[in-house]
């Protein structure tokens, strides 16, 4: 636990701090430096790599990984290397957008729900009920079957628009509950007024809860996003990480053996969610003191 | 009604009434609940679980939730009728004139805010401009004021004990000064030795703000210490309000009476009595006085009206027959 007595704050001291930092939130660290490494890989690429060979039939046909290409190439002669540093920044917009449009409208209907109650209470309930029972994986074909997605961040949005319903029901349960917990009570006695309640008091208490469920969000929506992709339904002329796998797939790649063509796309996949997940583990101890360790 | 040395009351309720509606009816949990608070008074309302003490203390910072409500009554803070203020003017009110100490330290504090933000909350909502460096100062004087180092604002509740939780509580329902301070059974929590202490600190900042206490809970024991008046309730109403020491060597109503021939005494050494019976349920309220079913001076006149809280002698009041109390106001 951090000490009591002020403290002057020197440089050794700083580097102290962060070492403390580093070792009390592991999993947090971890899990940032993975999200990291992909974001500059793929940052470096667009930086200093020849992007040209994202072309077909700009590198050689369905090579193995070698020092020319670290990633081996496909069969139309494009280098994976490419495509990766092309796609990885695409799929994670499309999981971001997903988490922000998730999360935001799953916590203001749970507020809403939760805080407001009444008639607001029901049709928000009934809503998310209904969306709740139908998979929304297949709701998400049905759509964009039919209204196909023209670009990136429409996938994220749609994805969004429609994963809402998870956190507005448990944002609404914990709202309940603690609504009516006496430290809210003090707040409402010591004049606290509705929007301090609501920032001050609710809000804090759930911030694990909302960071856990925002990873989550997006995590969800980059494996939809992933999945549609890789039925064929990803945004038109885009370079995603999914569309990588239906080629390969579409070309038999696993058959083949052409290992590094889908191998690829899918450890940078790896990479992203076990760093989300390490990154959402690592943010409910920091929100919840309580489950800090003494170190 | 009451009047000490012909000063004004700083807090007059006035026929307070809270109904809960329930699937049985409509109980009321405060009926017609009436008494004054004097600056520099440690009042002390006590009487058994679910005879209205808290019902009472949350109807005063109008905090009465659903199925309960307010349906009558006065509740006048230095010449305001709080009832009728309007919402935002009500929760002005709250903290810079009469603040609260709840009940059960444990939870009242919010479990991932540090102390001094919650301190510092109170001073947010209720001053328009106050600089970081005020509330700084301001939090550390409220924190050595209660006993604690100021180096406690830098805490989360749960590195807290539960003597300091209910001191930094003390020290949020103090911060602004109020008039009347309301304390819900603000030690039920704490073992006996840090209970004194956490009643003495109260004491001694209300002494220092001359403001009035209103103290709630069931330790007739810590009320001897604590309270300058008291008031009992029994099944809602008030029964008896007398000065401590008055009601302890000469209690009025047989409830009262009875109260306090159940505490043991290290003087007289004599057999501990009980209250024969249960308090009556709310919804099933014996006609006339509501304790004549466990009371041993029961009359026939009990049975038919309900007695009135009335001046016995000079100070001391009761709802009681045996006074010849007139019979209350029919319920309205």
């Amino acid at each position: 636990m951090a000490a009591i007595g002020s403290r002057s704050v020197s440089g050794a001291d700083v580097s102290k701090r962060l070492y403390r930092f580093v070792r009390m939130n592991r999993m947090l660290v971890v899990g940032l430096a993975l999200l990291s490494s992909v974001v500059l890989f793929s940052g470096l690429g667009y930086l200093f790599f020849d992007l040209e060979l994202a072309r077909i039939n700009s590198a050689g046909i369905s090579q193995s990984p070698s020092w020319e290409h670290w990633f081996g190439t496909d069969a139309f002669g494009r280098s994976i290397m490419a495509l990766l540093i092309i796609g990885t920044p695409q799929t994670l917009l499309i999981g971001l957008l997903a988490g922000i449009f998730g999360t935001v409208i799953g916590t203001v209907m749970g507020f809403l729900a939760g805080y407001v109650r009444g008639a607001i209470d029901t049709v928000i309930r009934i809503v998310s009920d209904v969306l709740f029972v139908i998979p929304i994986f297949f709701l998400l074909i049905f759509v964009i079957e039919y209204f196909p997605v023209g670009a990136v961040w429409m996938m994220g949005v749609v994805v969004g628009l429609l994963s809402w319903m998870g956190t507005a029901r448990t944002v609404r349960a914990q709202v309940l509950t603690l609504r009516e917990r006496a430290f809210v009570n003090m707040a409402r006695a010591s004049g606290a007024g509705v929007w301090r309640i609501i920032f001050r008091e609710l809000m804090p208490n759930l911030t694990s809860y909302l960071a856990a469920s925002f990873v989550q969000a997006v995590s969800g929506g980059i494996l939809f996003s992933i999945g549609l992709e890789v039925l064929g339904l990803g945004p038109a002329n885009s370079q995603t990480l999914g569309w990588s796998i239906w080629w390969a797939n579409d070309y038999g790649a696993v058959l083949r053996g052409f290992w590094w063509w889908w191998g690829s796309p899918v450890l940078v996949i790896v990479i992203i969610f076990l760093g989300l997940f390490l990154t959402s583990l690592g943010l409910d101890r920091i929100a919840n003191p309580r489950l800090r360790q003494a170190g | 009604m009451m009047s000490v040395n012909g000063r004004d009351p700083v807090l007059s309720v006035r026929d307070l009434t809270v109904e809960y509606t329930t699937e049985g009816g409509t109980l009321r949990a405060a009926d017609h609940v009436s008494f004054d608070l004097y600056e520099g008074q440690r009042f002390g309302l006590v009487g058994e679980s679910g005879s209205g003490k808290t019902t009472t203390a949350l109807a005063l910072m109008r905090l009465t939730q659903a199925p309960g409500r307010i349906v009558a009554g006065q509740v006048v803070l230095q010449g305001t009728d709080l009832l009728t203020l309007s919402e935002d003017d009500m929760r002005k009110a709250r903290l810079a004139q009469i603040s609260y100490v709840p009940q059960g330290a444990m939870n009242s504090l919010n479990p991932v805010m540090k102390v001094g933000n919650q301190i510092a909350n109170g001073f947010k909502d209720h001053i328009d401009r106050i600089s970081g460096s005020e509330i700084a100062d301001r939090t550390a004087g409220l924190l050595s004021g209660v006993g604690l180092d100021p180096g406690v604002a830098r805490m989360y509740p749960h590195e807290l004990s539960g003597g300091m939780k209910q001191r930094v509580a003390i020290a949020i329902a103090v911060s602004l000064s109020p008039k009347v301070i309301i304390a819900d059974e603000p030690t039920s929590a704490l073992d006996v030795v840090v209970q004194r202490e956490v009643m003495l600190t109260l004491r001694r900042l209300q002494e220092e703000l001359g403001a009035a206490v209103l103290i709630v809970g069931h330790d007739m024991g810590l009320m001897a210490q604590f309270a300058t008046d008291i008031g009992v309730m029994y099944a809602g109403e008030v029964v008896e309000i007398g000065p401590v020491m008055d009601m302890f060597d000469d209690p009025l109503h047989p409830y009262t009476r009875a109260l306090i021939g159940s505490l043991p005494s290290a003087v007289h050494r004599t057999k501990m009595v009980g209250i024969p019976g249960l308090p009556p349920a709310l919804l099933e309220l014996p006609t006339g006085c509501s304790f004549n079913p466990r009371c041993r001076d029961v009359m026939a006149t009990c049975h038919r009206v309900d007695p009135r809280l009335a001046e016995i002698s000079t100070g001391r009041w009761a709802s009681c027959h045996l006074y010849g109390a007139g019979e209350r106001a029919a319920a309205s």
